[in-house]
């Protein structure tokens, strides 16, 4: 089993290619790996609750650990109250520690 | 030799284009916060984010001048994280891609920033705990 962190920088709402992003996400949490995601810039869209993202959403339902940049949320102007449910704040220094645990740290 | 305290970072994002640049300079902050050397192989247009010929400039629009607007320089920035890992007596290295730079005539760097090439990367991604690449997409 090995650990994966996606920063996940793109946003569902403007590329297409994060449909195929989430489903990678998926498909390795399926298979048993450690993997959780750390939203950033607007990556952070779909997490504002409300917004339709089935690909990110269904990782929410499946359990998979999902952070959210707390820097890159005050930029948007979304609080904490206006997060789906599961969706935990952080700070960058996750990547940091990630990376120090020899995790396989994934720009998207 | 290994560094299991080190980290290296891979970018080739210009200066003053992408939001990339602000999360690439603040994971490194990040990590001197952790007491982590870090290495920097900077490529493409990242190249230019340590050119030492970098100008702030004022807004006419909205009628500040130079020193009022406070224009954010990425050179200043570099600047600023190798003093933080002086404080911190850990190590920050920063190597620019030799053809990249040359591509684009900003061989005048600040200091402390090297020039080199690929088997660069290959030696900070081999001797560091570990590596991230941060792609333009």
């Amino acid at each position: 089993m090995s650990q994966y962190l996606f920063i996940q920088s793109q946003d569902p709402f403007t590329e297409s290619r994060t449909r195929h992003q989430f489903d990678l996400i998926g498909q390795l949490h399926e298979a048993g790996h450690d993997v959780s995601v750390l939203l950033v810039q607007n990556g952070v869209t779909p997490a504002r609750r409300g917004a339709r993202t089935g690909s990110f959403d269904r990782l929410l339902d499946w359990g998979v650990p999902v952070l959210a940049d707390t820097f890159s949320l005050e930029q948007r102007e979304i609080d904490d109250a206006d997060l789906k449910d599961n969706i935990g704040l952080s700070s960058l220094h996750v990547v940091i520690d990630a990376m120090l645990a020899n995790g396989k740290v994934i720009w998207h | 030799m290994s560094h299991p305290r080190t980290l290296t970072f891979a970018f080739m994002e210009p200066p003053f284009e992408s939001e990339r640049t602000i999360t690439f300079f603040r994971l490194l902050d990040a990590a001197l916060d952790r007491d982590v050397g870090v290495r920097v192989f900077a490529y493409e247009g990242a190249v230019a984010l340590t050119f030492a010929r970098q100008q702030p400039h004022g807004n006419a629009v909205h009628g500040r001048d130079s020193a009022e607007e406070a224009h954010p320089l990425t050179k200043d920035w570099v600047q600023a994280l190798q003093e933080k890992a002086r404080a911190r007596t850990v190590g920050f290295e920063w190597i620019n891609c030799g053809l990249c730079v040359d591509e684009r005539g900003v061989n005048d760097v600040i200091e402390g920033c090297g020039r080199g090439g690929p088997p660069d990367l290959w030696r900070y991604a081999t001797d560091a705990r570990n590596t991230l690449t941060i792609g333009t997409r």
